[in-house]
């Protein structure tokens, strides 16, 4: 492994070509399709019940109550943002849900968005009372689900042309080191493309058409979600030119990534059912704390975000190990 | 220009017009069969919402419904053809018939956010902008991307 052969300029034209290029291959132009597709189906899916909620208040009466309408996103909110924050098990959520049926309407705890009485915990209430409620849930929901659609877009980085035998005629005009960490970056600044569109549509049509929140409040939220969102992807585009780099097979390559990404997370659930320990198994990926990009604390932020930066670090140190050393 | 080997995503674009051709056809036969069934469908154990859909539905008359089937169908057929002319590569049938499948769509869609009721899925909601995700795509990448590739 040299290093001393990476060239910067290198590096930026083939990164630059590569996402330039990204939509001319059918890869990129899926993940394209399936990135904006999922990620304003869910905003469609969070914004659609209280857009009709408002629509039956101004018919009953007459105009919209705000407030009511946030007390009931925080209200129904809740338990789904304690559940994904791991705050609250699925035990613990249905234990609190048969105790308010049992207390009454009346007596059940309600959320103050004046802060005042009923204050959640900590995260919950930064996530649904200081941050735009529906941003917050949309942002939890694409933390979620966009590491598994990240696949879709880098796990062709070398391996066609490994296939093909055409990185040979590459490397007659630069080293195999630029070539990969190139594609890495413009496979990362597609995907930041992508993620920028997805946030400021959505950003937009609450500012505009919902018209719920202070712009100034959306503004700042949807920076902070767009940078967490594009951060986070990085670690999963590096483990995917990873499997690029040592496998020959294109379609091996996809179902390597997928089986790594959402297998590390499917075995810690499982896994962590029987036997405890099990659960680590998620810190191999960003999954353990990935939510964290979203606290409020700038620490637990800040470090969720260098972390991002250390597993991106050694996943390409280890791709780059093995396409230094490999035969094309 | 580039006359050869098709791009990868210029495949995928084609296939991708095919699939939805063909979920197309499979609402237009849907449509017909609902506006065929409406007035027997029991209404007691909807809420008011769906209700109100239904009313929608049965209040919507003829002219809309052929609108909404012309529409459909030539949505279908512009995606059926410019998938073809896609693989083929061809400047009319791929590129020319492709714009029109976009721009036709585009503006369907906006005719139909003003013509129909919320019930019927009218006005401008997320819905309307996921629904204008593909035709602008397709004008976009047909017309840059593309543009070297549909020459024959």
């Amino acid at each position: 492994m040299n290093l001393r052969t990476l060239n910067a300029r290198h590096i930026w034209l083939i990164s630059l070509h590569w996402s330039r290029h990204a939509v001319r291959s059918g890869a990129g132009l899926v993940y394209l399709l399936i990135a904006l597709v999922f990620g304003l189906s869910v905003a469609h899916m969070v914004i659609m019940p209280v857009e009709q909620l408002m629509t039956v208040q101004e018919r009953q009466t007459g105009k919209r109550d705000l407030e009511a309408v946030k007390s009931t996103i925080i209200n129904v909110g809740r338990p789904v943002t304690r559940f994904v924050l791991g705050l609250k098990s699925m035990e613990d959520l249905a234990r609190e849900s048969a105790v308010e049926e049992r207390a009454g309407p009346a007596n059940a705890p309600t959320a103050d968005p004046a802060g005042n009485g009923g204050r959640l915990d900590p995260w919950t209430s930064f996530l649904l009372e200081d941050r735009p409620a529906l941003l917050s849930i949309i942002f939890l929901v694409l933390v979620f689900g966009m590491p598994f659609a990240i696949s879709f877009l880098a796990f062709n980085q070398v391996t066609g042309d490994i296939q093909s035998h055409g990185l040979r005629y590459l490397l007659l005009r630069t080293e195999r080191g630029n070539i990969y960490f190139g594609r890495f970056l413009g496979t990362a600044a597609f995907s930041t493309a992508v993620m920028a569109v997805i946030v400021a549509t959505i950003t937009l049509y609450l500012g505009l058409r919902v018209r719920m929140y202070p712009a100034a409040a959306l503004a700042v939220w949807a920076t902070h979600g767009f940078l967490a969102l594009a951060l986070l992807m990085l670690p999963y585009i590096a483990v995917c030119s990873m499997v690029s780099a040592s496998v020959d097979s294109p379609f091996l390559s996809l179902v390597v990534a997928k089986l790594i990404i959402g297998g590390v997370l499917l075995f810690a659930i499982m896994g962590g059912l029987k036997w405890e320990a099990a659960k680590l198994v998620k810190y191999a990926l960003p999954w353990g704390w990935q939510n964290h990009l979203l606290h409020p604390d700038p620490s637990h932020w800040l470090a969720a975000g260098l972390a991002c930066l250390l597993y991106t670090a050694v996943f390409l140190m280890l791709g780059y190990t093995r396409f230094e050393t490999r035969d094309l | 220009m580039n006359e050869g080997k098709r791009p990868g995503g210029l495949t995928a674009l084609a296939i991708i017009n095919f699939i939805l051709a063909g979920l197309s056809s499979l609402s237009l036969f849907g449509m017909v069969a609902l506006f065929g069934l409406i007035d027997t469908m029991p209404t007691e154990k909807m809420d008011e919402a769906q209700r109100a859909q239904m009313e929608a539905v049965q209040n919507m008359g003829m002219p809309t419904l052929v609108l909404i089937v012309v529409l459909t169908l030539l949505s279908g057929v512009l995606l059926l053809l410019s998938g073809i002319g896609y693989l083929k590569q061809k400047k009319v049938l791929g590129r020319l018939v492709g714009n029109i499948y976009a721009l036709s769509a585009i503006v369907g869609s906006l005719v139909s956010g003003l013509l129909f009721k919320p019930e019927l899925g009218g006005g401008f909601h997320f819905g309307t902008i996921i629904g204008l995700i593909y035709p602008i795509l397709t004008l976009a990448l047909i017309n840059t991307t593309f543009k070297d590739d549909l020459t024959n």
